[in-house]
């Protein structure tokens, strides 16, 4: 699971009203090499809600993205470095994803995470 | 007032269902606010003690609900969530197990082609025909290839083993995501979009159709190809659709359909019925609706745009050319493999095409647009 799919995942389980960011349960992290595309960050910049991004790169072991972010740092190459290498290349493989609210964690199994609810918390 | 079974006519007693021999139904009174009567049908390999009547019962395994009080057919919705689990852990399972099968003889579309009506078909053919049905329905529901305007973020809802989710992201040089019940649907997914270099532009979760983890309007194309028959409360199914497009988005729902009824029909005939329980019992299907149900929920959102079609007579080679291809001794040999599921499914094809034949299953394509604000 790329970071930029946990960008978008939130917990929805009854009775939560905030359930994002979900926090990370890290046991294997992985690199992955992805190809630089300057048009994509920039597109994508606008919809990534940064502190969440922030919170998790850093869960994940990688500190170098600023605590705050504007799109002026967009024409630093620098910038755009460490945010594609958050946003895409950092990978969890195994671990969880756990509910902000309620504690309840979605297991990370190969990269794939399990959001499915149980019955009775739907 | 009291419903009916969709198969036997019961009213609220248990009963054994006349020519059914291992089918019964039961009837319970479930709505809070008016009486809402909730038909269960229970067909399958679990058996499990009715301590009330001693009678033993088949456990379960999807729900069929219709209105109990009068003033005309109500929208079927969904009924419990311990119903609902069995159903998601059955349609899990179905695909566990069957996705390899389809895969090896069909490839990684898991959909109907669109052929020329009346087109004799090879199977060489059947790719192609599923390339165009994604294809038709992009410009079904004018999706823009206008750099400024094409789709950026897709959701492909109820996504198999990805093959519309690779194929869009490929088209429009987008990022997809894919929900599916099934992990095993999903690790597959992945794994071809990390061999087909597609790695960083989809991703898959296990997740529920009807519970979307995603936050409001994150997506600008929300793609349901032929998922929607499996989504136990149509309603629901819908709302989150709407919920997860992004204002100005467009939402695709390919799907199977009973027709429409007509202004004086309550429901289907019970012939009907019982033509669909078969079907749904071996797919995993909960109860089905009409093309006019998804219009009128979609209208009841205050979407826009709202276009509707029948496309049966466009997909009409595609049952008998899946029944050629279970009957290869590729197709026998991958079956005896594969396990109960996956033959019962294959056993319960010609029903599909007697139910297409009967104008009774219709091929539904429906599509809309998010207003920007």
């Amino acid at each position: 699971m790329r970071l930029l799919t946990h960008n978008m995942l939130s917990s929805n389980i009854k009775g939560v009203t905030n359930g994002f960011p979900l926090l990370i349960e890290v046991e294997k992290v992985v690199e992955k090499q992805v190809d630089f595309n300057e048009d994509f960050l920039r597109n994508m910049f606008p919809k990534i809600e940064w502190k969440a991004l922030v919170e998790a790169s850093r869960t994940m072991g990688y500190t170098e993205l600023p605590e705050n972010a504007e799109s002026s740092m967009l024409d630093s190459d620098e910038f755009l470095g460490k945010f594609h290498h958050a946003l895409v290349e950092l990978h969890l493989e195994e671990g969880a994803l756990v509910c902000p609210e309620t504690g309840r964690k979605f297991p990370v199994n190969k990269g794939i995470p399990n959001m499915l609810l149980h019955e009775d918390e739907v | 007032m009291v419903g009916s079974c969709s198969s036997c006519k019961s009213g609220t007693t248990l009963q054994r269902a006349p020519g059914h021999p291992t089918f019964i139904s039961r009837v319970q009174i479930i709505g809070r606010n008016e009486p809402v009567v909730q038909v269960l049908s229970s067909a399958g390999s679990d058996w499990t003690k009715d301590f009330g009547t001693g009678i033993r019962i088949r456990k379960r395994r999807y729900i069929t609900a219709v209105s109990g009080s009068g003033g005309g057919r109500r929208m079927r919705t969904t009924v419990n969530a311990a119903a609902t689990e069995t159903l998601q852990k059955g349609i899990a399972e179905f695909y566990d197990e069957s996705s390899g099968i389809w895969e090896n003889i069909w490839g990684d579309h898991m959909h109907h082609g669109f052929y020329e009506p009346d087109s004799s078909v090879s199977l060489s053919d059947h790719r192609s025909a599923q390339i165009r049905m994604i294809e038709e329905a992009l410009r079904f529901a004018s999706v823009s290839d206008d750099p400024m305007q094409k789709p950026g973020q897709i959701v492909d809802v109820g996504c198999g083993i990805g093959g519309s989710s690779r194929y869009l992201a490929r088209k429009y040089e987008a990022r997809s995501q894919g929900i599916t019940l099934s992990p095993v649907q999903a690790q597959r997914a992945q794994a071809l979009a990390a061999a087909q270099g597609l790695d960083d532009k989809v991703s898959f979760q296990v997740a529920d159709a009807l519970n979307q983890p995603f936050q409001d309007g994150q997506f600008d194309l929300v793609w349901s190809m032929e998922s929607g028959e499996h989504m136990p409360d149509k309603s629901k199914f819908v709302n989150e659709l709407a919920r997860v497009a992004a204002p100005g988005g467009t939402i695709i729902i390919v799907t199977w359909c009973h027709r429409n009824l007509s202004p004086t029909e309550e429901s289907l005939r019970p012939e009907e019925k019982e033509l669909l329980n078969k079907i749904c019992d071996a797919f995993y299907l909960p109860a089905w609706c009409s093309t006019a149900d998804y219009v009128k929920l979609l209208e009841s959102l205050s979407l826009q745009d709202i276009k509707a079609a029948d496309w049966s007579a466009y997909v009409a080679p595609f049952w008998p050319a899946v029944i050629k291809s279970a009957l290869t001794w590729k197709g026998i040999a991958s079956l005896l493999r594969s396990g109960w599921k996956t033959i019962k499914g294959a056993l319960a094809m010609p029903f599909m095409i007697e139910g297409y034949k009967k104008g009774l299953i219709k091929f539904a394509i429906i599509t809309c647009r998010k207003p920007v604000s």
